[in-house]
């Protein structure tokens, strides 16, 4: 699937005063696939469609990316963004959902679930952003006012490009690695990722670190081994944290394992689901 | 339109400033291309802004936008639909934000077409005297970008894709533009859409109907800016910084006024697919004001 048909597969939500674009697929319990920075909901599009079999996905891109939101005056930070899902969850009628969580979209995750219980069923974070792990280098610099200047949006892209590569295990599609970023190509879309980048704040995660170990919902930690922006370590030291729950390594993958392995990462998340919120009822 | 407009990401110290007063008191997401090419002459500019300011942040000037926008409305009307959409699978967030990015054009192309007919006028009656801001229809409008309102996106002007490459050098020379607006570099974001809007769009703007609907509203245009708004404070020992470039500057400015008159009907014939021309009559992003201090109606 190319980012345009991917595109033209979202819908729209007006939040407050910002709009959220969305894809919805399948019929069943509600599962939220939440993506990270620098990418959008395109991230997904190799793996939704076999969660969509037994499940609802819903794939928001977050404000301020891909194709929600870009104007420049509001609040990015994943404690917004928790609050954005949660509004937008109530607005579609969804009263509690499985959040499914990548790089600051796990962020995001683990703010729901510490912070508004009441609407997650289970929870998945997959090489996650979490303790003091991020920013990384490169979003740091990403994210500095002045880039806006400095770079033009097509270096912008370039050098994003390659940065990101470093995320992949195997060597991606150009045509992927291109849709991934291409919200941001713009002058528009490259001063929104700035703006996203410059929102990125450790305390945002350090702050709920007290709260991990009430996490009652089911919990799944699954992590690319060889993933070089978040490392192994940060994953089992959150599956320790989070009482009952399970960290599952990926081999021969990196930060963006849902492409390094995709069958093997639905397979895994297939499994947790039906464990932990069965697409039927069971018959007693 | 000699020189190449300075991109707003561009922008440096005094200017990047004063864009961002611009955007302020416009009210609008991006500063447009006149601004932008008004830009390009360094001493003047920052003189031409404290003149324009003062006026446009007026209940006046909103008002005489209003007025552009609703007359253009009704005029084009009565010209042949293009019916785009149809042609295109669009998502719903496609069309939503499509919708947005022409609200956007809608509010701001008419104001555009009165400060610049508002310039042009000034420039040729150069006068001594200060801006009053004595009467009533001189109470200020608040500032800042409406807060639904869609980001001036744009791709660039010389785009990778070869079928919007084709596009845009056959909007550029049908509509004599001197570059690729901003209204169209916005559309391209969805290119099958520019592209289908374009193909039904391009037979219209050689019809007689047309061309008088874009005469009558640059008319309307001077109108307001002749007798209706107060003149710009361009004394004639400012205009002298202009030097040598003084016709060019006059030109350019002429230039816009001839321009922008087809691009507010195009962004309302392009709306017609989507919106009732009651609904385009009114402002996008509306200021609540006590009274009108103009009448729209014809």
């Amino acid at each position: 699937m190319t980012w345009r048909e991917f595109q033209r597969l979202q819908m729209v939500s007006r939040v407050n005063d910002r709009f959220v674009s969305y894809v919805e697929a399948g019929d069943g319990p509600p599962v939220i696939l939440i993506h990270g920075i620098p990418v959008w909901g395109y991230l997904w599009h190799g793996i939704y469609s076999g969660l969509a079999r037994t499940r609802r996905v819903l794939i928001p891109d977050l404000l301020g990316f891909g194709f929600s939101d870009k104007t420049d005056c509001f609040n990015r930070s994943i404690a917004c963004q928790a609050h954005m899902i949660t509004a937008w969850m109530t607005q579609l009628g969804i009263p509690r959902a499985t959040i499914i969580g990548h790089d600051i979209g796990g962020g995001v995750a683990l703010r729901m679930a510490t912070l508004f219980p009441a609407q997650v069923e289970a929870l998945i974070v997959m090489n996650t952003v979490c303790y003091d792990s991020w920013p990384i280098e490169l979003m740091l610099q990403f994210g500095h006012p002045e880039a806006h200047r400095k770079l033009s949006a097509s270096l912008a892209v370039r050098l994003l490009r390659q940065a990101l590569k470093r995320g992949f295990a195997s060597s991606l599609n150009r045509k992927i690695l291109e849709g991934l970023l291409a919200p941001y190509s713009t002058e528009t879309g490259k001063l929104s990722l700035i703006r996203n980048a410059a929102a990125l704040n450790t305390n945002l995660t350090t702050e709920i670190t007290h709260l991990l170990s009430g996490i009652s919902i089911p919990t799944l930690v699954l992590w690319g081994m060889e993933d070089r922006f978040q490392p192994i370590h940060y994953g089992e030291r959150l599956a320790k944290d989070i009482h009952g729950s399970r960290l599952i390594r990926v081999k021969d993958a990196r930060h963006f394992l849902m492409w390094d392995q995709p069958e093997i990462v639905t397979k895994h998340l297939l499994d947790f689901l039906d464990r932990t919120v069965p697409s039927r009822p069971l018959l007693v | 339109m000699k020189n190449h407009p300075i991109p707003e990401e561009e922008a440096e110290k005094e200017l990047d400033s004063i864009f961002h007063e611009i955007k302020q008191v416009f009210r609008v997401s991006g500063v447009n291309l006149n601004f932008r090419t008004w830009a390009t002459y360094p001493k003047f500019f920052p003189v031409l802004w404290e003149s324009i300011r003062p006026v446009a942040e007026t209940r006046l000037f909103e008002e005489s936008s209003n007025h552009i926008r609703a007359l253009a409305a009704r005029l084009a009307e009565k010209l042949p639909r293009l019916d785009a959409p149809t042609s295109v699978g669009l998502g719903e967030s496609q069309i939503f934000q499509i919708q947005a990015a022409l609200d956007l054009y809608h509010y701001i192309n008419p104001k555009l077409l009165v400060i610049s007919s508002l310039v042009e006028y000034s420039c040729q009656h150069p006068t001594m005297s200060e801006f009053q801001s004595q009467r009533q229809d001189h109470e200020l409008i608040p500032r800042g970008i409406p807060l639904r309102m869609y980001p001036m996106e744009m791709i660039d002007e010389t785009p990778d894709d070869a079928t919007l490459r084709r596009t845009f050098r056959d909007i550029q020379r049908t509509l004599g533009l001197p570059g690729i607006n901003s209204d169209y570099r916005t559309l391209a974001l969805w290119p099958e859409y520019l592209v289908s809007v374009w193909h039904r769009l391009k037979p219209v703007v050689t019809h007689p109907l047309y061309l008088e609907t874009a005469l009558t509203l640059r008319e309307a245009a001077q109108q307001m800016a002749s007798h209706v708004l107060p003149r710009l404070t361009v004394p004639e020992d400012q205009l002298r910084i202009l030097g040598r470039k003084r016709t060019q500057f006059l030109e350019t400015t002429a230039q816009f006024t001839q321009l922008l008159p087809p691009l507010i009907i195009n962004i309302v014939l392009i709306s017609l697919d989507w919106r009732s021309r009651q609904d385009l009559e009114r402002s996008p992003f509306p200021i609540e004001f006590s009274s009108p201090v103009l009448e729209t109606s014809t």
